[in-house]
């Protein structure tokens, strides 16, 4: 028998999953300890083994870990004193940012203060052309000054961000070879090293955050890497990236910028892996949960990724407002809508649900925490949807006259009764939802009609029929073990590691010798990290791509080969797939224009996971333990409630019902019918 | 209909715009659209009225294509079925220059039409005089296209777009965005129907009377809250060339009826350069800055336009008249909020902001490779100091009205053989005072080639920096120089090989004696 075991630090949960070779899983949720993350792991993991019966010794397959560790040292700005070091007249790269005004509307708009102040942002005497040339080499002594003035200000950590520097790296790496001999512990980030990607103003700020975290970071990892051994844990630590990929604590150690938001891309992964048991070619993964919702499409049974996106958003979730960074992350879009948002009435009014959120302090009306205005999960409770003495499996009696109370109050400014209100707040949240996941699509050119819905989060299952309904979606699927589907992620997928590097030009002059020496030191660094994660060489394999544009054009379109695209230098091949992969996404191709490729990408991945039975019993099927009323939809009668432990492989459950688990509750309304699969899915669909 | 079911109505009709705007913004060829959002998805009902706009856009597009849809709609009453599509960059009728092409595709349900999809986006090329403000009049502009139907039941207008494929320099290009505009419109039509279905819809006329009531009546009321009176803003800026403009507004309050007139008497008359302004555009700008101080938050759309009246003296540099050159419009467009704002500034001190930059200032070249290959750039921009608030700073480095985006040092010196020495804020350039306007920036570059090149530049405030409000000092002045020496020049210069261009952008006006 092997275990493999799974840590999932979210901002209010540690989620821990412990497989079985035969596939049984063995899951906990505990709360995450802010003042010290490892004490949550492993009291969580302590929790997991107990109900296991195992030791920690008997961990002989993987543990990977996902964390909110630098998400949170950004959002609370709690990091050590860091520098940055840019080419001579750049020195404001941080405050110019895009130039972008990203609130029109707003003439009091504001900007989120640098990470990194100008008075330690550096300038030195060197430059890079556009061609990769040195025109201006560094000079030593200059740096070595540099060294002392960062001593002297207790600089921890410095990001080295050089004009051009993503096109030839030689001028990052001189002088972070001097300063490694002239001051030496001293953090340093090279944006050739952390994101060699063309466009100064994203590629400084991807630099300065990594720079910013990895004094906080390393030392994390390196101190789990310790506690694990010394419990005899046989192997190192693996850790989930935003990617989607995964990688040894060392590597990640050095790429803090590459965790962040890495949790909810596990929880995509668990999606993509459903997609891949169902027998789906697309679907759309749905996170609902207490302040916000997270979606993600999955095409061709993998997860879209993005070659960018921000964190730290300071305005209602608005683009524009964050911290850019352009690392390989799944693309999710986050919605400002959950079940803590509030519902509320405008000037014109109309009933608006959101941005704002009652959060957990004081939370929902119905909490009895002294909160007053009434939010999504108030609406949940007064429709029926959710039992007052059975939440959180009944850890935490919810306040229904209070929420009733709430909902009165706002009906009185619509002019609407309790139901009415309730059910429009319950309306609008859905509306949010698919509006938020249509634009997106459009937006990566995907067609959102019919795409079956993935949900789980605390408040998914509750509204995903609803929002499914809206999308035209054929399915909508509840996987079992949703509240830590996150975790139980990163125990589906391949070790992996996604690298981008920019080499901008024409692709009928492409100069393949410069091509073949860029994927070469693509390929050792990719290889390298694999070997550090435990993966031999004769198990990789390479994934090429690249990313291309017509020229004049400003945004790429990222295509992955089925080959190494030096084999045969064809650049006709490559032109090929972009023209397909442009006209797939916006239905025209633009005869006489060439073709130009900005990025090579190369991804390398470990073996594939065997993951085992997870088959549910088929047997007796569950009654339903009650019946009750929903506001919802009156003319349907009382819906049946039932445990979802009770289910059994094969059974149908007839809308409208409820379907009960301890941190979340299944929606079905009338018109529906669910089906449990085999392995413990819920697949509801419309009656035709 | 109550606020619940409106509301998601509204909510709808807002997201189907919006969808069409991103498709459009990430399928066209111009850089600008695509980099800057410059561009406008508007929704409208079968009699013209804009009833839903993408949240996105610049304002000088986004409004005046509100007006756009109902002179469109009006001129083809009775004239369209099913499978046109109408078209047209008549400057006066849509958004101050030719550049600008508005497409507007009826949609019909049941054989009845229900609305219309319209965007307006910038293009790449319109030929005559290309980008810049140097033509003499309208007609070096480039090409003229009246209203007409693009499409005619689904047919392509074989004339028209044999017509354009001839009179501009890139078809290629002009051909694909005008592609996206007719899916974008059909696909926004497409879901307005489905809306329709889902919802058991006839048309939209009761829900647009509805929204479009309930908008005005809101924006009155927020009108109806301010003092009655007429106060007055001017500002005071010099362009390419050296001239200086004027702009005069008079901002008139009736807070019975809850309107707001603005009138520009007394601004500057035509000029012969191409920076005039058409009406719908100064309209645009001028609903923008009222809109954004008094009600922000409220969607743009018919019924919260309309209690805002303009008006300017035909002919003035604000109400430009045939055939006066236009291209260049926005240098002087994006001045007209400023005297708006001063004026708004005695009623509503704490929503208003002092004097910007205004205008970014452009950049375009053209020269010869090492290998001896002509090349073309794009049009790069950049902007100076926002003007200082009340209670915050003028942010630096950055633009009202518009807000666009700069294009990377990076991705130009990729492009062309361009070397920048230099991007940096230009420190102390924020005027002093209570709350500091915003810096400008310094830019510095030279050309990395042996060849002579063209430089199209365009900046303004060379003369003096943008006035501070209430006691704030003025922002710094604009300075261009080339190889040290000022410079101001309209037109395109030609440039040696050594050359070193030096921009340094107006900083912004403060706020309140220091």
């Amino acid at each position: 028998m092997t275990y493999s075991l799974a840590v999932d630090i979210g901002g209010t949960f540690t989620d821990v999953v412990l497989r079985s070779s035969t596939g049984a899983l063995t899951t906990d949720k505990t709360l995450t300890t802010h003042h010290d993350l490892l004490e949550g792991f492993f009291r969580g993991v302590d929790q997991v083994l107990g109900k296991a019966g195992i030791a920690p010794r008997d961990i002989d397959g993987v543990v990977v870990h996902a964390t909110t560790i630098v998400t949170n040292a950004l959002i609370e700005r709690k990091g050590l004193t860091t520098a940055l070091i840019t080419t001579k007249g750049f020195g404001d790269v941080l405050s110019i940012r895009h130039e972008h005004r990203y609130e029109m509307y707003d003439p009091q708009i504001e900007f989120a203060e640098p990470l990194i102040p100008r008075d330690l942002t550096f300038e030195i005497d060197e430059r890079i052309l556009a061609d990769g040339s040195v025109l201006r080499a560094v000079d030593a002594a200059e740096i070595e000054a540099l060294a002392k003035v960062l001593q002297a200000k207790g600089v921890v950590s410095a990001a080295i961000c050089l004009i051009n520097g993503f096109r030839n790296p030689a001028n990052e790496q001189v002088v972070a070879a001097i300063l490694r001999k002239a001051a030496p512990g001293l953090y340093l980030s090279l944006s050739s090293s952390v994101a060699p990607q063309i466009r100064e103003y994203p590629r400084a700020s991807t630099t300065a955050i990594n720079a910013y975290t990895t004094p906080i970071t390393e030392p994390y990892l390196r101190a789990l890497a310790v506690r694990l051994a010394k419990l005899d844990v046989p192997n190192k630590p693996l850790i989930m990236l935003s990617s989607g990929g995964i990688i040894g604590a060392e590597v990640a150690g050095r790429f803090p910028v590459r965790m962040i938001e890495s949790g909810p891309a596990a929880g995509a992964l668990a999606a993509t892996w459903y997609a891949e048991r169902l027998g789906l070619d697309r679907l759309l993964s749905f996170d609902m949960g207490g302040t916000t919702a997270k979606a993600c499409l999955i095409e061709d049974r993998k997860p879209l990724i993005a070659s960018s996106f921000e964190v730290d958003r300071i305005y209602r979730f608005r683009e524009g407002s964050g911290m850019p960074l352009t690392i390989p992350s799944i693309d999710m879009i986050e919605i400002g809508a959950g079940g803590g948002s509030i519902a509320s009435v405008d000037n014109l009014g109309l009933l608006k649900v959101g941005p704002r959120s009652a959060g957990s302090q004081p939370g929902p009306a119905c909490y009895g925490q002294g909160g007053m205005e009434p939010t999504v999960t108030d609406a949940d409770l007064a429709l029926g949807l959710l039992d007052a003495d059975n939440f959180l499996g009944g850890d935490m009696r919810l306040d229904r006259p209070a929420a009733e109370a709430a909902i009165r109050r706002l009906g009185d400014a619509l002019g609407t009764d309790l139901a009415q209100t309730a059910a429009g707040i319950y309306r609008v949240v859905a509306e949010t939802m698919a509006a938020a996941a249509r634009t997106h699509a459009t937006d990566r050119g995907v067609d959102h009609r019919g795409l079956p819905l993935l949900a789980f989060g605390g408040a998914g299952p509750v509204h995903a029929c609803a929002v499914g309904a809206l999308l035209e979606s054929t399915a909508v699927i509840f996987p079992p073990n949703a509240s830590v589907l996150s975790a139980f992620g990163t125990l589906v997928t391949s070790v992996r590691f996604d690298m981008v590097r920019s080499a901008p030009g024409k692709l009928d002059a492409l100069d393949w010798s410069d091509v073949d020496r860029l994927l070469t030191g693509m390929t050792e660094e990719g290889m390298e990290a694999l070997a550090e994660a435990g993966c031999g060489p004769k198990t990789v394999s390479l994934i090429f791509g690249a990313d291309l544009r017509y020229l004049g054009q400003q945004n790429e379109v990222t295509v992955t080969f089925d080959r190494d695209p030096r084999a045969g230098r064809d650049a006709g091949m490559i032109k090929r797939i972009f023209e397909a992969a442009y006209l797939a996404q916006y239905g025209v191709n633009p005869s006489h224009v060439p073709v130009e490729i900005v990025s090579w990408r190369l991804t390398v991945r470990g073996p594939g996971i065997a993951v085992g039975n997870l088959e549910t019993p088929s047997g007796r099927w569950g009654e339903p333990k009650a019946t009750r009323p929903i506001l919802l939809w009156p003319e349907a009668g009382p819906a049946s409630v039932y445990d979802r432990s009770s289910l059994a492989a094969g059974q149908v459950v007839a809308g409208p019902a409820i379907i009960e688990e301890r941190e979340t509750t299944i929606v079905l309304p009338p018109e529906w019918d669910a089906t449990v699969n085999s392995i413990g899915c819920v697949i509801a669909k419309r009656r035709v | 209909m109550d606020g619940i079911q409106l509301e998601i109505l509204w909510s709808n009709l807002i997201s189907i715009v919006s969808e069409q705007a991103k498709a459009l913004q990430r399928i066209a060829f111009s850089p600008i659209v695509r980099e800057a959002g410059d561009l406008a998805s508007g929704l409208f009902d079968a009699r013209g009225r804009m009833v839903a706009q993408a949240n996105t856009g610049t304002p000088g597009h986004i409004n005046s294509l509100a007006s756009a849809g109902l002179t469109l709609a009006k001129l083809f009453e009775g004239k369209l079925g099913p499978g046109d599509i109408v078209i047209t960059n008549d400057p006066w009728m849509s958004a101050g220059h030719f550049f600008d092409i508005t497409v507007l595709c009826p949609i019909f349900w049941h054989t009845q039409l229900i609305g219309f999809i319209g965007s307006t986006i910038h293009h790449t090329d319109i030929g005559g005089y290309g980008i810049g403000a140097g033509a003499r009049d309208i007609h070096e502009e480039g090409l003229w296209i009246p209203p007409s139907k693009l499409y005619e039941a689904g047919e392509p207008n074989a004339l028209l777009h044999d017509f354009i494929r001839h009179n501009v320099r890139t078809p290629d290009h002009v051909f694909g965005d005008l592609a996206a505009q007719v899916s974008s419109g059909r696909a926004g039509g497409e879901r307005l129907i489905a809306l329709c279905q889902r919802e058991g819809l006839q048309n939209i006329e009761h829900l647009s009377d509805e929204i479009i009531a309930r908008s005005e009546n809101a924006t009155r009321q927020a009108i109806r809250a301010l003092p009655a009176g007429t106060w007055h803003g001017e500002s005071r800026f010099d362009v390419p060339g050296g001239s200086i403009i004027e702009l005069k507004a008079a901002v008139t309050i009736d807070n019975v009826a809850g309107d707001i007139t603005i009138d520009f008497a007394g601004s500057s008359g035509a000029s012969p350069l191409g920076i005039n302004v058409v009406m719908n555009y100064t309209h645009a700008y001028s609903t923008f800055a009222i809109r954004s101080c008094l009600n922000p938050e409220l969607p743009n759309n018919h019924g919260s336009l309309a209690p805002i009246k303009v008006t300017a003296p035909k002919g003035s540099i604000v109400n430009a008249a045939y055939p006066s050159p236009l291209n260049a419009r926005h240098v002087v467009g994006m001045f007209v909020p400023m005297p708006i704002l001063k004026a708004l500034h005695q009623v509503i001190p704490d929503r208003v902001l002092a004097e910007g930059s205004g205008a970014v200032w452009t950049v375009q070249i053209q020269g010869k490779r090492a290998t001896g290959d002509a090349f073309t750039s794009s049009m790069f921009n950049y902007s100076g100091g926002m003007g200082a608030r009340l209670t915050k700073p003028g942010p630096s480095a950055t633009c009202y009205p518009t807000g666009v985006a700069a294009v990377p040092v990076e991705i130009l010196e990729a492009a062309m053989p361009i070397v920048f020495d230099r991007r940096a804020l230009r420190p102390g350039s924020g005027g002093k005072g209570r709350s500091r306007g915003g810096d400008g920036q310094i830019i510095e570059f030279h050309m990395h080639t042996q060849y002579p090149w063209l430089l199209n530049a365009v900046p303004s405030r060379l003369d003096r920096g943008p006035e501070g409000l209430d006691g704030g000092e003025p922002g710094a002045s604009g300075r261009f120089l080339v190889n040290g020496k000022p410079f101001s020049e309209a037109r395109k210069i030609t440039m040696e090989p050594g050359d070193v261009v030096l921009l340094e952008t107006p900083g912004g006006g403060g706020y309140g004696a220091a």
